[in-house]
């Protein structure tokens, strides 16, 4: 079984959820190196871009994977999502700079997200898609609006943006490809009771 | 501009001399096991309208076929699909008294799936349909033909399947949860089964060897598409891509005019080695 583990943001408490469900993952030490791929427990461990782990699964380059529900919309990914994970959660937002003026033009990462958000609210508005930064566009009147993830809104009170309306809740889920749960059905099953009850298990301890 | 001295356009390129001889003998190979079952073949355009096939392909099928305007001002399609095709072709001319029929076809699909890893890909498929025949039999001897194939090129297959029309038994919303989360149990669906659905699995199952074909009640597509009963998706040793797959249609031959059952399957040959 190959597991897809997104870099960044999610990568430690992704790791810490699969040793938490008895998965031996690979350590420290390893990711040290500049290696991205480990074999641990059976189990082969890829390390890619947040936004490539919908691809990878989608395609069958790998098993399994976590990915961020902003992710999984983005690319129109149709793997499974059996378990949203109760960490990583934050908000896709709709962010104006200040005195914004209507709604024209909007800059994001998320461009097919922006597209059917702006359509089903009957907004016309250009979409202009970045790589990162994307509240700068936003700063630097290049924009209007952005369309970006929102965690502890620091970012936007930093450059006095303005909220004005949730896109999308989004939580990391964990993925599963649709040929891989046809054919390593038992594994995938018990790799799915083995998160969710990890899962359950920490909210347990954090409540208790 | 990118020079374009040596690059094709995404996801084509030519076979040369030795590809092209081994496609050859693989091709020749399916031909004998599909004559010697009984199927003919038959040679499909390599475009065709869109409109006859609207009401068959849903949107997204549709748009993952290049699509122009001929000469004549008319929306023209590469062929993405050959299964809609074959029907197309056939309707008009079936003939009751010459029923079942079987038939086979190969060619190239072209398909432009907006994906960064599997952008627009012509892929080399060879398939079979047996039309006019809604028996069960049809089901499993198209099922057991294609499995016979895969052990022709030494694969050792494994096959699921399900049947599609366990989706109208379910609430729109359950059939969300099973196509996004696989969230109904194997269990919980087959006691929603009609003794109809559940009496069809069992003489499929009965007649299908277990080792090489498993049932999953909760393997359902958000959009089944034509398919109306069997859906299959055959697998070799690389578990995470189907080799071949097919089902039955049964609603496809009546939207061109004549209504017949049909079951079939496609293999892609790229994927056989």
């Amino acid at each position: 079984m190959r597991i897809a583990i997104p870099k960044g943001r999610l990568q430690d408490r992704t790791l810490e959820l699969f040793a938490a469900a008895g998965y031996d993952t690979p350590s420290e030490s390893d990711l040290r190196t500049r290696r991205l791929v480990f074999q641990r427990g059976g189990i082969e461990w890829i390390f890619v871009k947040d936004c490539d782990v919908p691809v990878y699964v989608e395609h069958g380059a790998a098993d399994a994977g976590v990915a961020g529900f902003d992710q999984i919309l983005e690319h129109n990914c149709s793997a499974y999502q059996p378990v949203e994970l109760d960490f990583g959660r934050c908000r896709l937002m709709l962010i104006a700079a200040p005195d914004a003026p209507p709604l024209t033009k909007v800059a994001t990462k998320y461009p097919r997200i922006a597209r059917q958000w702006l359509e089903q609210r009957g907004v016309r508005a250009e979409v202009i898609p970045l790589g990162g930064s994307v509240e700068l566009a936003a700063v630097l009147n290049l924009t209007s609006h952005v369309i970006d993830l929102v965690e502890t809104g620091e970012t936007v009170r930093v450059h006095k943006l303005e909220l004005q309306d949730l896109v999308y809740e989004i939580s990391p889920r964990l993925i599963i490809g649709k040929n891989a749960f046809r054919t390593e059905t038992t594994k995938i099953r018990e790799l799915i009771s083995r998160i969710e009850e990890a899962q359950n298990a920490t909210t347990v301890s954090r409540i208790a | 501009m990118v020079e374009k001295k040596l690059r094709y356009p995404t996801g084509v390129r030519p076979l040369l001399i030795e590809e092209t001889a081994r496609r050859k003998r693989i091709e020749s190979r399916f031909v004998n096991i599909l004559e010697d079952a009984g199927f003919a073949e038959v040679v499909l355009p390599i475009i065709d309208y869109v409109d006859p096939y609207a009401s068959i392909l849903s949107r997204d099928n549709s748009r993952s076929s290049y699509r122009f305007v001929d000469r004549e001002g008319d929306l023209v399609a590469i062929r993405s699909d050959f299964t809609p095709m074959v029907a197309r072709a056939l309707a008009p001319a079936l003939d009751a008294s010459q029923l079942p029929l079987r038939v086979f076809y190969r060619g190239d699909v072209i398909r432009c799936d907006a994906s960064r890893l599997g952008v627009n890909r012509e892929l080399f498929q060879i398939g079979a349909e047996l039309v006019g025949d809604p028996s069960l039999d049809a089901d499993v001897e198209v099922m057991n033909l294609a499995v016979k194939i895969a052990r022709e090129f030494g694969v050792q297959p494994r096959v699921v399947y399900n049947d599609t029309s366990i989706a109208t038994l379910l609430t729109d919303d359950e059939r969300r949860a099973v196509a996004t989360k696989r969230a109904l149990a194997p269990a919980d669906i087959a006691r929603r089964l009609t003794p109809e659905i559940a009496a069809r699995l069992e003489s499929v199952a009965a007649a299908l060897d277990p080792s090489t074909f498993a049932l999953h009640l909760d393997d359902l597509d958000e959009d089944t598409g034509y398919y109306t009963g069997i859906r299959f998706r055959l697998f070799g040793p690389d578990s995470r891509k189907a080799i071949a797959q097919g089902g039955r249609y049964d609603d496809v031959y009546q939207r061109f005019g004549t209504p017949a059952a049909a079951a079939g399957f496609t293999f892609t040959v790229d994927d056989l080695d």
